[in-house]
């Protein structure tokens, strides 16, 4: 049978199906359950839509204030949550006031009991007004639907486009409720969605190159896109707009001026560059950057749409004098070692191979809280023989597969991270990093610096307390024995 | 120095948004105060989003796992009501970790659909009358009034009122604490030793998220108060709300079963403590042991100490209120002056509190409440601060102002250890006054020993006199 019940999740038998072991001869759409709403009471890892288009796809745009319609919590919550750095330059090479203003400040109407009685309308447009008033240096303003809104049915839309007229600067209306959708991936849609339709082809660059590229779903995290820029524009390539990391809201505007759409995360935003192609026909590529292998291989394929190969051969011998003695030393030491990837999605699988191949770690099993079909026939296709595929597990699934498959290392997020540990197994940030950018070349070496750090902390070796200080000693009393034999 | 004995409001034109918030909502101080529980699992019944937020503030705080289980209402649930997925979520909860206790706070989406939270509770204990179910307890809290300090109030106030039981006088007394850290609580708990009194803890975090790196750590929530402490709470002495804000239990013992209710103060300096050791000792007929007396010799030759470092040093303070009132009279002890003071609740006790420590102590602190650290940061501006006391997210409002961020309150993301931030008690404050006095030290004050603020004004007076030069 390819599908496993946990012991733990016993009482839960509908979890069965989201958790798939792969066996190489079974036919293609064997995969896990995903992308179907949560299991009540089932201990999710998930989070809301409006996590999803603020947390994920807005909140990394460095010139506009985000507005979050809701009672006072929602707007706590997205409130500096998620590493995205941005800096102060504005592709008009003028410079914006604050920096890292995204993740500095988040403003809230506060909703009161009497605003969900009698409609929160009002004190959205107050809000904008203030905004505007407080921030008059942000180039726009973002407004969020949250679970209440939603339900009052507050017209987001309208007080957009009303405030737009009087504040003149676009204000924009993302409705992506809590409830909406499965997961956070509903957001990334709605987030997709509402930029495409709002903002592509309402402006236009100051100047254009022959080698303009939007680099689509590169948030920044850690500084990854920085890092990845770098080889772009040592290679000739001009990234034209990035979708979103450290950009600014009129970059987004002239998306459709690009020559190519160069997809990094996949599932948060293939949604738009799909949108950019049928409507402007910019064509789209999905690409991957995790692995000195897999960055390699995509610096090499988008240089080639532009004629720039050789260019990109120099780059890459470059960088790869520079970090591969020192992943060497890295692979020696993590040979062998066995890593569970709990991951929001594609870390999922683009992690698996070049861990391997490049570091000699071997993927026990692989999960994603929102992944869809698409991408856990990607997660299963790069996983070997017996390894797990796992949609949306929980806490106590984690603790039981832990134990069941003798596991070395978890990536994973901050939720499971502390109780990682307290197995006695490290855990490595992989949705924000611990020392990033982990992408790109030198990114790959500080992500493999990370794992030896995590796994060969000493304190691991000193978890248990020795009765006597000599094990010859220790063998003696049956109790000490026992502890050594397991 | 300020000797206006009124407390200085300031009133900004902004008053439809906030901006960067000082508070969070309800259902967080339900799981707050839920974390203190044995065994017990926090659920909240409304969108997914709520809990794993919720999970994600806590854990990357405490640096501990945290539980939080969802009933994740979809858009399908929310018109038809969410019997269903509450029902569910109870079953799968019970069967899957069956905890002594589940406690079920409601959300926004909940309160705003109107979902009947007991009636379904009762539905699902009728539909399994031969299984043994947890203790389940209903906890209304929607998002949209007030703040995560009365989530706390009400979830504590919803235990005691739906379990507590009278049976025989038990010589204890009950401790609401509000919401501490472990540390704080644990020194609540051995100032409770050194008196020879018996406490029941409301609720007792101190195990539970400082927990040792043990397996037996992930049973759920080991430590902390038990169900059957919570059923003895209506044979206690006496109440202590160390959190004038979470006092609704104690209102609720004294008026149904004459169980007298001390509020407040939070035991945070020398007079606080005080005040807190007086009232033990009342309840119980107690005398001042020896070691407290000694303890609190010991903070006030800390005080003592540091003063001629920390003496007139402006200080803004913001978090929860009772932290905020109690810091602003514990600064003043010491000699320092509070220039602004910032709590998300609005709250008349706090400025109650506030007027009377700015009578007492002579100043006359710009006092927020119901801010956002947005008008902390420009009422900063205005008064001047030498020292920022609060959570992480003060820490850019700081750098803008160059000023150290001494670390107190929730959360803490950005350095380690906020579940061993001690200030309670005489000897949490001792820990207090040399940790924010070694700040001092660290900031304004160089290697040999000498202050440097004047140093810079003679380097920024040098350049000027530079530029004229020129």
């Amino acid at each position: 049978m390819p599908y496993k019940l946990f012991d733990v999740s016993k009482p839960i038998p509908e979890r069965k199906e989201h958790t798939y072991v792969k066996h190489c001869n079974d036919p293609e759409d064997c995969i896990p359950k995903c992308n179907s709403k949560t299991i009540p009471g089932s201990m999710t890892e998930r989070g809301c839509a409006f996590a999803g288009a603020k947390g994920v796809i807005t909140g990394a745009i460095k010139d506009v204030a985000h507005v979050v319609h809701s009672p006072i919590g929602c707007t706590m919550y997205g409130y500096g949550s998620k590493r995205y750095p941005t800096t102060t330059e504005l592709p008009d090479g003028s410079e914006f006031p604050v920096k890292d203003f995204n993740i500095k400040y988040i403003i809230g109407t506060d909703l009161q009991e009497s605003d969900v009685v009698f409609g929160g309308m009002k004190k959205l447009r107050q809000a904008v007004r203030e905004t505007n008033k407080e921030f008059p240096f942000v180039n726009a303003i973002y407004l969020y639907a949250t679970c209440t809104t939603g339900l009052i049915g507050d017209d987001m839309d309208a007080a957009a486009k009303e405030m737009e007229e009087e504040i003149g600067k676009p204000v924009i209306a993302f409705n992506a409720p809590g409830f909406a959708g499965s997961t956070q991936s509903k957001g990334h849609q709605i987030g997709n969605d509402t930029l495409f339709a709002k903002i592509v082809g309402t402006t236009e660059p100051p100047a254009t190159t022959p080698y303009d590229i939007n680099f689509i779903g590169e948030y920044n995290i850690d500084g990854d896109l920085w890092l990845l820029k770098e080889y772009f524009n040592e290679i000739g390539i001009n990234i034209l707009s990035t979708f979103t990391g450290d950009c600014c809201h009129n970059e987004l505007g002239w998306m459709h001026r690009a020559k190519l759409s160069v997809v990094r995360c996949q599932r948060s935003s293939t949604y738009i560059a799909k949108m950019i192609e049928e409507k402007y026909g910019v064509p789209y590529i999905k690409t991957d950057f995790f692995s000195t292998e897999y960055c390699a291989e995509n610096l090499r394929t988008v240089a080639k749409f532009f004629g720039l190969e050789d260019k990109a051969e120099e780059v890459i011998a470059k960088r790869m004098a520079k970090v591969g003695p020192e992943l060497d030393f890295y692979r020696e030491k993590l040979t062998g070692k066995k890593v569970f990837i709990f991951s929001g999605g594609p870390k999922s699988y683009h992690l698996s191979i070049p861990l391997h191949n490049e570091l000699g770690l071997e993927t026990t099993g692989v999960s994603s809280m929102f992944e869809h079909e698409d991408g856990f026939e990607k997660m299963k296709d790069r996983v070997k023989e017996g390894a797990l595929v796992i949609d949306d597990p929980n806490t106590l699934e984690l603790e039981e597969l832990i134990e069941d498959y003798d596991i070395d290392l978890i990536l994973g997020g901050v939720k499971e991270k502390y109780l990682v540990h307290k197995l006695g197994i490290p855990s490595l940030l992989i949705h924000s990093y611990e020392n990033g950018p982990y992408m790109g070349f030198e990114g790959f070496l500080n992500l493999a610096r990370d794992m030896y750090s995590a796994i060969y902390n000493p304190v691991w070796n000193i978890l248990e307390f020795q009765e006597t200080e000599d094990p010859d000693v220790a063998d003696v009393t049956g109790e000490a024995a026992e502890e050594v034999e397991k | 120095m300020h000797h206006d004995k009124k407390v200085t409001e300031i009133h900004h034109d902004k008053k439809f948004s906030v901006v960067n918030p000082s508070k969070m909502c309800q259902p967080m101080g339900a799981v707050q105060a839920l974390l203190g529980l044995k065994n017990s699992m926090p659920l909240i019944h409304g969108s997914q989003g709520c809990s794993t937020y919720m999970r994600f503030q806590l854990t990357r705080h405490f640096r501990e796992p945290i539980e939080v289980a969802s009933t994740s209402m979809n858009e399908k649930t929310v018109i038809y009501g969410g019997e269903y997925n509450l029902m569910k979520a109870l079953k799968n909860i019970t069967e899957k970790q069956s905890p002594s206790i589940i406690a079920v706070a409601s959300s926004c989406l909940t309160e705003t659909i109107g979902d009947d939270m007991a009636g379904i509770i009762r539905k699902f204990e009728d539909a399994n009358p031969d299984k043994e179910l947890p203790v389940i307890v209903p906890i209304s809290t929607p998002s949209y009034t007030e703040s995560h300090v009365e989530g706390y109030n009400r979830t504590i106030k919803a235990l005691v009122e739906n379990l507590t039981t009278l049976t025989a006088p038990n010589g204890k007394v009950n401790i609401i604490t509000g919401f501490l850290s472990p540390a704080d609580v644990g020194e609540v708990k051995e100032i409770l030793n050194d008196l020879n009194l018996e406490g029941i803890i409301l609720t007792d975090t101190s195990e539970n998220l400082d927990a040792p790196l043990s397996e037996s750590a992930l049973n759920l929530y080991d430590g902390g108060t038990t169900v059957g402490q919570l059923e003895d709470t209506a044979n206690s002495l006496g109440t202590i709300a160390l959190s004038k804000h979470a006092d609704s239990a104690g209102e609720f013992l004294e008026k149904k079963f004459g169980i007298k209710l001390i509020s407040g103060p939070l035991p945070l300096g020398l007079e606080n403590t005080d005040s807190f050791i007086r009232s033990a000792c009342q309840l119980a007929d107690l005398e001042i042991p020896e070691n407290i007396e000694k303890d609190r010799g010991r903070l006030m030759d800390a005080m003592v100490d540091a003063h001629s470092y920390n003496y007139h040093r402006k200080m803004a303070i913001f978090g929860d209120p009772d932290f905020v009132s109690s810091m602003t009279r514990f600064t003043s002890e010491m000699g320092m002056i509070p220039t602004v003071v910032c709590t998300g609740a609005k709250s008349k006790r706090f400025t109650e509190d506030i007027e009377t420590i700015s009578k007492e102590k002579e100043c006359s602190p710009v006092t927020l409440a119901g801010g956002d650290l947005y008008d902390m940061h420009e009422a900063i501006k205005k008064v001047g601060a030498d020292i920022l006391i609060g959570n992480s997210y003060g820490a850019s409002i700081a750098d803008e102002e160059n000023i150290p961020l001494f670390r107190a309150g929730f959360p803490i993301f950005d350095r380690l250890g906020a579940q061993r931030i001690s200030t309670l008690g005489y000897r949490g404050g001792i820990d207090f006054v040399d940790r924010l006095t070694n700040t001092i030290l660290d900031f304004y004050y160089d290697e040999a020993g000498y202050e440097i603020v004047e140093e810079e004004d003679m380097i920024i007076e040098d350049q000027k006199f530079a530029e004229e030069e020129i």
